[in-house]
């Protein structure tokens, strides 16, 4: 089944489909589909929307494969509405990949993330970019990972419109390690969801999740993560936690954790929190001569920092540090 | 200098804390503080501070004759008060040094003064951190993070020692010190302590009174100081005691 006649079998996103529940769904326009979708694969078992989106479009795919055992950079920047990149990152390969922001998108821009991870290969990647500018933005990825592959994501979502980050991961190797890492610096009517699902699908992986929202004005955020672990998948570790400090009265946010866990031996946590500056903190900065708003701003920044903080040294961490102390 | 007239404060639920503290202290003073549990100690120095936690009832603060109940926490700390809370606060994300150099430029930008340059805020950051042994995981870490008691302790004298203020205020700051870091502390005390300078040590040992000799010694208990006297009335209430001061 191609993408067009999955997206009509389906339908368009509803509150009442659990992959959208916190989404502004009356947002999102009618599409007007190509009479034929140029890409035949059988995409029956796709779910989400945002992911057929790309390809019932007819994206242009970019290709890109990165030899065994290579190191490469790369910057990735889809020139269209819409845009579909498949990456093949072979064994013992390390690959940094910045995803630039589509500066041409008119209503809606839609992109597409096909990533295979090789044995033992490790790889970042990350956006850093405000989107400002466009309305609706949809970035899918799926990524599979083979064994003791790693793989850090990383973002930092700024700038107005409306945007959905969906990430399907598929741990299938021993000893795969996802870590996934979201800032969100929201204000105005920024509105800005998560949707991710991690599979454990061998034993002895390990998936971490950690999103930290700085919500002001009327900004609001989400965040729906799923870890499904395998009947087979012993020694599985998982962790998903999301801070929120909202800096406004209007501000808001939702967090949906969903764990399916089919084994006994595996840990797997989940944790959120949600609250104001820290009343304390504050005031010892401020005892000590700090004005309250250059407080506030190093509280935030800070809260910021840490997100990213326990990521191995690399060109990411760097440019994402770099971002927030800009912040 | 400092000067209490008749200070009232309660917190959130209305209770009273303090219930008309008066105290003079002069430029050169040290003065003492002492009570029992709950006599409202911390509350004091959090009050003049300006913590939110707490409403003034009444009564006035002055430091060289300005009202520091009418100023912002920041410009309170500017105008020359520091004060050192019984559990300093951890601030993760936040460098130490990076904090100290922001709170030394605040105080210089609000008297006026240009922003310390580099090299210079380095020359006296390491003599302030030699003075009080300190090495240089301090100098990484976020600001109080993960420090034991002591070292936070230490880590408020180095903020006394930067920032330099007219009057300290400090609570209980040898808690959680053993005997050498105590010696430390209290003689990086002595060291920034000068003739125009006043201390105010809240403690509920003598001990630290070996190494910080204090001009005044009060008790403090049900919100209101119930006796001063000098240097001997802390060896006393080390000996006797705190109840002895009401049946008198």
């Amino acid at each position: 089944m191609d993408a067009i006649s999955r997206i009509k079998q389906i339908g368009m996103p509803r509150r009442n489909n659990e992959l959208w529940t916190f989404f502004p769904v009356a947002k999102i326009p009618m599409p007007e589909f190509p009479e034929t979708c140029n890409d035949t694969a059988d995409y029956s078992d796709e779910e989400d929307f945002a992911a057929l989106l790309p390809i019932a479009f007819n994206a242009r795919t970019m290709r890109q494969d990165i030899a065994d055992g290579a190191n490469e950079m790369a910057m990735l920047k889809c020139n269209n509405d819409f845009g579909h990149t498949v990456l093949d990152i072979g064994k013992n390969a390390t690959a940094s990949l910045e995803i630039l922001d589509n500066k041409v998108a008119h209503k809606i821009c839609a992109e597409r993330f096909d990533i295979h991870v090789g044995e033992n290969a490790t790889v970042h990647i990350f956006f850093a970019n405000p989107a400002d500018g466009v309305p609706l933005r949809f970035r899918h990825f799926r990524i599979v990972q083979e064994a003791g592959s790693k793989v850090y994501f990383s973002e930092i979502e700024r700038g107005s419109g409306i945007k959905r980050t969906s990430l399907d991961a598929f741990l299938k190797g021993n000893g795969a390690r996802l870590e996934i890492r979201s800032l969100n610096v929201l204000q105005d009517s920024d509105s800005v969801h998560h949707r991710i699902t991690i599979r454990h699908e061998a034993p002895e992986t390990e998936s971490v999740q950690f999103a930290r929202n700085l919500l002001n004005g009327k900004s609001n955020a989400s965040y729906n993560g799923s870890v499904v672990v395998g009947a087979n998948c012993s020694k599985v570790f998982s962790s998903q936690l999301v801070n929120t400090i909202l800096l406004s009265e209007d501000s808001s946010v939702s967090v949906k954790p969903v764990l399916k866990i089919y084994h006994d031996d595996v840990e797997c946590t989940h944790g959120n929190t949600c609250g104001e500056l820290d009343a304390e903190q504050l005031f010892y900065l401020t005892s000590r001569g700090i004005p309250v708003e250059k407080a506030r701003e190093l509280l935030t920044q800070a809260f910021a920092k840490e997100l990213f903080m326990p990521m191995p040294d690399s060109p990411a961490k760097e440019r994402l540090e770099q971002v927030v102390s800009k912040l | 200098m400092l000067s209490i007239k008749d200070l009232k404060a309660s917190i959130e639920d209305g209770t009273q804390i303090l219930k008309g503290i008066n105290l003079e202290v002069k430029a050169g003073e040290v003065h003492a503080i002492m009570g029992p549990n709950g006599s409202g100690k911390s509350t004091l120095s959090k009050v003049i501070a300006g913590h939110p936690a707490y409403h003034v009832d009444g009564g006035s603060v002055t430091l060289d004759g300005k009202d520091l109940l009418q100023m912002e926490i920041n410009e309170r700390a500017n105008s020359g008060l520091f004060i050192s809370t019984q559990y300093p606060t951890e601030i993760p994300g936040v460098n130490n040094v990076e904090f100290l150099k922001m709170a030394l430029n605040s105080k210089r930008a609000f008297l006026g003064l240009p922003e310390i340059g580099e090299a210079e805020f380095k020359k006296l950051i390491d003599e302030k951190m030699e003075l009080l042994e300190m090495d240089e995981r301090y100098r990484d870490r976020g600001v109080n993070e993960g420090y034991s008691g002591g070292e936070k302790k230490r880590n408020e004298i180095l903020q006394m020692a930067i920032l330099d203020p007219k009057v300290s205020l400090l609570d209980e700051t040898d808690s959680g010190l053993d005997i050498d870091a105590l010696r430390i502390v209290a003689g990086g005390i002595n060291h920034i302590m000068g003739p125009d300078k006043a201390v105010i040590l809240v403690t509920h040992y003598q001990r630290l009174l070996d190494y910080i000799k204090p001009d005044f010694v009060h008790v403090l208990r049900h919100g209101k100081i119930i006796l001063s006297g000098g240097p001997e009335l802390a060896l006393e209430l080390e000996e006797k005691g705190y109840d002895w001061i009401e049946e008198k």
